[in-house]
Order: C-alpha cells, then structure tokens, then sequence
C-alpha cells in the first residue's frame, strides 16, 4: 500500500506528537507515506477568498503521484481537499485554477484522511492482527467536525462508527458519546477565545461522564483545542478534567506494542501517564 | 441585544441576487424558516442572528444587517446546519462567502485582522508556521499577552519551533493568490466613510480595537 503524503502545517508544530505516531505506526503497518515534495498550506479555514483557497488545495492536489490517492492526517487539510475536488467539478472554474497551476490538475486525485485508509483500505481484521497488548480501557471516538462533514463520504456526518470500531479492534471499548461529531471551537480559538473554550468544556465534561479513560481524535486542531487548552478550560470554569487526549495512530501504536515516547505521548500537555499505565495492564 | 427595527429602505435587491448565486447560494429562495439550521448550530447563541435569520435576510435583500452581523465571524465552519438543512442551503458557504464581502465593505474586527495575516504568511511563504502567526497577530492585539505562558509551555513541548516553516518554490504562489478578489490579502483598504463597527459581546476586544 502506498499513498502520496500531504502532513499539512500542522505537523511541523503543534501536531509533532502525531508526526511521530504516525511515522512509527504506517512503517510498521506496512503502507507507505511518500511526501509530496514542496507541499503547500490548504489554507485552513483563514484564506478567505474561495477561489484562492481551490486553487491552494488544487495545487496540492496535482503534486500527488501519478495513479496514488492521497493521504492526509489532518481534518481540516481533507476537508479543503475534498471540498476544492467537488469545487472543480464545475469545469469553469477549473479553467481558471489550472491558469494560475505549473501542473495542471486533471480532476482524478482521491483524498483519504488516514483514519480511512487505516479503517477501509488496510481494513480492521487487518489492523486485528497487529494487535500485542489489547487495550484494556475506555475511550470517546472523537470525530469532529471536518472527517465527515460536508463531505460525507467515508463516514456518517451524524453518527459515524469508523473510529468506534477502530478503538474496538485494539481491544478498548469505544464509549457512547453523543458529542461525536461537535465542533470543538478550534477555528474560533484564536479570535475569541470564551466562546472556544465554552465548546471545549462541554465537550470535556460529557467525556469525563462517560466513564473514559482517554478521548480519541483524529484532527490536529481537535489535539489543540483539548489537549493544549485543557488547563486553560479548567482554570476558567473552576473544575478538574485530567482528560487525556490521544490520537488515533497513538492508540493503534500503543496496541502494537510501540513505546510511548516514540508515539510522542511524551509531548501531551495532558499527562497520559496514568492512563499508558492502565493501557497497559 | 438591542436590535434596530428593519425598515423597508434597507432591502437591497442586488446584494440578495449576488448571494443566490453563488456556491451555498442557489437555494436560498426556498428557505422555509424552519430552523434546523439555528438548532443544529453549537454557537448560535452567541451570534446577534441565528443562521436561520441571516437566510431570511439575505432573502430580503438585508445587505447593512447581514454584513454588520457578527454571526459571519462567530461561525466556526463546522458545518453541522449545512448536511442537515432540508432545503440543501449550506449556509456554512454562506458565511464563507459573505466573509470577503464584508471586509471589502471595510467591516474590521479580530477575524477580519488574523485572516488577513493567516493569508499573507501563507502567501510570503506557503506554509503556516503558527508561531510566526500567533506572534503577528499579536503585535496589533496586546490582550494576546496573556497567551505567552501557554506559548512558552508549548515550546518546552517542542510544539512551537521558532524556524518558519516554508516552501522550497514559492513560484506558483503569487498566481494563485491572484486567483480571487484579492480581499483576504491587502493589506490596508481604507474605505473613505468610517466602517461600520461589528457589534461584539467581548469587551476587550472593543477596548483592543480602539
């Protein structure tokens, strides 16, 4: 299996610790990450000219090895993807993008966020198989927004199940959490801070209900937003959440057997100590 | 929130035909006001209109209203209204389309500000480096000094390299971004009236913009 790759900025910042994860589990995994060479920003949700932004991920799109889908760790870097594909179905506007490309777009790039390549492509018997320790905990399948939405087409945008059966195949049991699919504020954090951290509580507080001994996310910003801020959140509503914030890879890594530090479980804001210890048992 | 009472003078007919036709926009005629869209919002109660009224008014042709709104800015794109909506509106797209018009229209606030700046890093150097972002944007907001703890303990993490993060050929980058309006990249568009002030329940931010 091989796809071409497209990390996104957020890998070569605050997402280090799912750079590493990642790197550790798809070696081991057998599929093959190639990265797009002088890869460039979806543009995020910020650039907000619509066409700019077709043409940033159109861009991307087109740097893709030739036959290859490309693969992408982030929810938001898919969703642009996804978005600029359906964009450029109207061959209008893809005349006037592929003016702007060096190398033009043919329309034909599929992108996949890695949860579907590991879920569909690789497939969960698989990924089963690979299994050493089963992980003996509770964990909230986080989705956000952008996996499933609006381009629902791996995944319900209401209710989906990828990442419920992924943590059951490592073992863990995924808990019911009705919060799955709801925003966690990260694109607002920056520019109006009270209201990202409202959503971030909520979000929180319904986890640490549920019984969870970790929640489980797919998104960078999601990792951002309720790992990085998750002090700042208890500090403002006076309350204690001790929640750890765990990527999907490091979850898969930790069942294969991989060493915490080199799934980047070290660099949580977030201690995941007690919660590596039980996993672990 | 005190609301001025809408009067038929403002209904500009133009504005309304230029939004249906754009991405999002094609149904926009058929909302029946149902309000799936407000429900479904997880910050509509922030917002001086829900989603459903800006639909309504962008029916009506409510340019001065829909553009001063703050709920353009409140949106966090998660676009939960727009896979539910029973008309197939998007009004995610909505947002994202009224977004440019309103800064073309001189509406300045915090958004309005890290957008433009998100777009010039992205365009000077392809990629986003958030610590030349975050650092940007704080120079014209001095609350942002609060935040410097969070960014020390960020990069005791290694998660806040100082290195920009760029591209090794930024050729293609200036065409692209000649693509658009070119509205999320100027820098300074002074508009000669004063620009209308959008409405924010934050009172910092209202003292950091003055």
């Amino acid at each position: 299996m091989k796809y071409s790759y497209y990390p996104g900025c957020a890998q070569h910042g605050t997402a280090i610790d799912q750079r590493i994860s990642v790197e550790a589990v798809f070696k081991r995994l057998g599929i093959e990450l190639e990265e797009i060479k002088n890869w460039n920003c979806c543009g995020a949700l910020h650039v907000d000219d619509r066409t700019t932004r077709v043409g940033l991920s159109a861009r991307t799109l087109a740097a893709a090895a030739k036959g290859l889908d490309i693969a992408t760790p982030c929810n938001l870097c898919y969703s642009n993807l996804m978005r600029a594909n359906t964009a450029l179905e109207d061959s209008e506007i893809k005349i006037r993008i592929n003016g702007a490309l060096a190398t033009k777009y043919d329309g034909n790039t599929k992108p996949k966020h890695l949860l579907e390549v590991i879920v569909k492509d690789l497939g969960l018997v698989k990924l089963a198989e690979q299994v050493k320790k089963p992980l003996k905990i509770k964990a909230v399948p986080y989705y956000g927004c952008l996996l499933t939405r609006p381009e629902n087409k791996f995944d319900s945008p209401e209710n989906p199940k990828s990442l419920d059966y992924l943590i059951a195949a490592l073992g863990a049991e995924p808990v019911k959490y009705y919060y799955k699919t709801k925003c966690c504020g990260g694109p607002i954090l920056i520019t109006n801070e009270d209201l990202a951290l409202e959503l971030a509580r909520d979000l929180l507080l319904m986890a640490k209900d549920s019984g969870a001994d970790c929640m489980v996310v797919t998104c960078p910003m999601c990792h951002l937003q309720l790992d990085a801020k998750q002090k700042a959140v208890e500090a403002k509503y006076n309350i204690k959440i001790d929640m750890p914030i765990i990527y999907f890879t490091q979850l898969i890594g930790l069942a294969m057997g991989i060493a915490p530090k080199e799934l980047g479980l070290d660099k949580h804001l977030v201690s995941t100590d007690i919660f590596i210890a039980k996993a672990g048992k | 929130m005190q609301k001025e009472t809408i009067i038929p003078e403002s209904k500009d007919i133009a504005f309304r035909d230029l939004i249906i036709k754009t991405p999002g926009g094609k149904n926009i005629p058929t909302c029946m006001q149902c309000g799936v869209c407000a429900g479904s919002c997880p910050v509509s109660h922030e917002m001086d209109y829900t989603p459903r009224q800006i639909v309504r008014m962008i029916q009506l042709g409510l340019k001065k209203e829909v553009l001063n709104s703050n709920t353009i800015w409140i949106c966090t794109t998660c676009f939960s209204c727009s896979v539910r909506c029973p008309r197939g509106i998007y009004p995610t797209e909505l947002m994202e389309t009224l977004k440019p018009i309103a800064m073309k229209e001189g509406i300045k606030n915090r958004n309005t500000k890290f957008d433009k700046i998100f777009a010039d890093v992205v365009k000077k150097n392809g990629r986003a480096s958030e610590f030349l972002l975050i650092s940007k944007y704080s120079i014209s907001e001095p609350g942002m000094i609060k935040q410097v703890p969070f960014g020390l303990e960020l990069m005791s993490k290694g998660k806040l390299p100082l290195s920009i993060d760029k591209m090794d050929d930024l050729r293609e980058l200036d065409s692209i971004f000649g693509l658009g309006e070119k509205t999320g990249i100027q820098e300074k568009t002074q508009s000669k009236e004063k620009p209308p002030e959008i409405k924010e329940n934050d009172s910092d931010s209202q003292e950091a913009e003055k």
